[in-house]
């Protein structure tokens, strides 16, 4: 297991600060903090491991201030230690980039398990809220098909010869190698990129060869074969 | 409490019989095969060789709408364009069944994802105790999702990554 360099706590209460410590102290360096100011000047100066941080932190902010820390320390991770809080709230917390949320006076031991779990890549969420979870990657998914045919459409409307150079572009070669594989001279890329960039409204390579990689087919959509055989699930 | 209906969604014929065996009787769930419908009523082993006009997505949802059970178990063998298929149909032409992988240690997490990603709701390995199936089947029924910690943090973090990348395109005029 990695150990990590520094875990941050941050409550107002010294109790409550105790109680975390005794969990955590035995496999990490472990600092205290019990104010938002002394927790904000602690990130930036410690850029510790992971932050467990007691969600009634006085002047917190809720979600909003969450994610002001993060901003402060993108690579420090975040476990938020709460009493109860609406699905809402803790679906909030983890858009936010939360990486975990567990109870406020949870026992030292059980806190351990968190923190290990957190830091081996896993995502300490309520089972109820993974429905949640499933629902936004099937949204996304669906997302990144819309996305795809558009891009598909878009390049429909391009000449065929267009298209070649397009894809060409998208394979992130350069005007000359482009003019050298099609046997043609720069001046008539340039022309055709012109040309290209004015029908698919781009400005620059870059967005073009986005959305040339963004119109291929590569992860597996909902296609049939010819032989409906070989499914994912069979 | 009335039992969870489950069927299982394998060409292999002999392993398909093999785990509706072991499933049976579990304590929570009910195995539907082909000799039963949801209603009890048999129907003698209807269609016991894949007919040649028809896909094998096409064989699975048709079967999946006539056992039409609460929870389906599903191999997960490759990752193809037909098995996402598979999953997206029977999302849109059976909604209250719900598609839980059969997959062990040797599947691949970015199939898991794609299959996921695609409307599947849990992952079991086919080797676990029976026990285990009943647990997950239950789970899955009220709704949530069968998934190992590891891998809600992976699509949390496709979650988050897509979310940023659509707020840069917003910000971006040119996108």
């Amino acid at each position: 297991m990695q150990r990590p360099h520094l875990i941050l706590l941050a409550s107002s209460s010294q109790e409550v600060l105790e109680l975390w410590a005794r969990g955590v102290h035995s496999f990490a360096q472990v600092s205290r903090t019990s104010g938002l100011a002394e927790l904000r000047n602690e990130l930036l100066r410690t850029k510790p491991q992971m932050l467990l941080l007691d969600h009634q932190l006085p002047e917190l902010g809720g979600t909003r201030g969450v994610s002001a820390l993060i901003k402060l320390s993108p690579e420090t991770t975040i476990i938020i230690l709460s009493g109860p809080l609406s699905d809402e709230t803790e679906w909030e917390l983890f858009k936010t980039g939360v990486r975990g949320c567990c109870p406020r006076d949870i026992e030292p031991q059980q806190l351990a398990s968190v923190v290990q779990a957190v830091q081996k890549g896993e995502l300490w969420i309520r089972r109820t809220l993974t429905r949640r979870l499933l629902n936004e990657l099937w949204a996304i998914a669906l997302e990144k098909n819309n996305i795809k045919q558009a891009a598909s459409d878009l390049l429909s409307n391009l000449t065929r010869r267009e298209h070649e150079i397009a894809k060409l572009i998208g394979n992130g070669e350069s005007n000359k190698q482009i003019a050298q594989r099609l046997d043609i001279t720069e001046r008539t890329v340039k022309a055709h990129l012109t040309e290209i960039f004015r029908k698919l409204d781009v400005r620059d390579r870059l967005k073009l060869a986005l959305l040339v990689t963004g119109s291929k087919s590569s992860d597996g959509q909902p296609r049939t074969d010819a032989s409906g055989r070989t499914p994912i699930v069979s | 409490m009335q039992p969870i209906t489950v069927a299982i969604a394998d060409t292999d014929w002999g392993r398909r019989t093999e785990f509706e065996h072991s499933l049976q009787g579990e304590q929570g769930i009910r195995m539907l095969t082909n000799s039963t419908t949801t209603d009890g009523n048999a129907l003698n082993e209807r269609r016991l060789t894949p007919r040649g006009n028809i896909s094998a997505v096409e064989e699975v949802v048709a079967r999946t709408r006539r056992l039409n059970p609460r929870i389906l178990l599903a191999y997960l063998n490759q990752c193809t364009d037909a098995g996402c298929a598979m999953l997206v149909s029977l999302r849109r032409e059976c909604p209250e069944t719900l598609v839980v992988l059969l997959a062990d240690e040797s599947a691949h997490e970015d199939q898991v994802m794609l299959a996921l990603a695609k409307g599947a709701r849990g992952c079991v390995n086919p080797k676990a105790d029976p026990t285990h199936f009943s647990r997950a089947a239950q789970m899955i029924d009220r709704g949530e999702a069968w998934v190992p910690r590891k891998m809600l943090g992976k699509i949390m973090d496709e979650v988050m990554q897509f979310c940023h990348a659509n707020a840069e395109a917003t910000l971006d005029p040119a996108c």
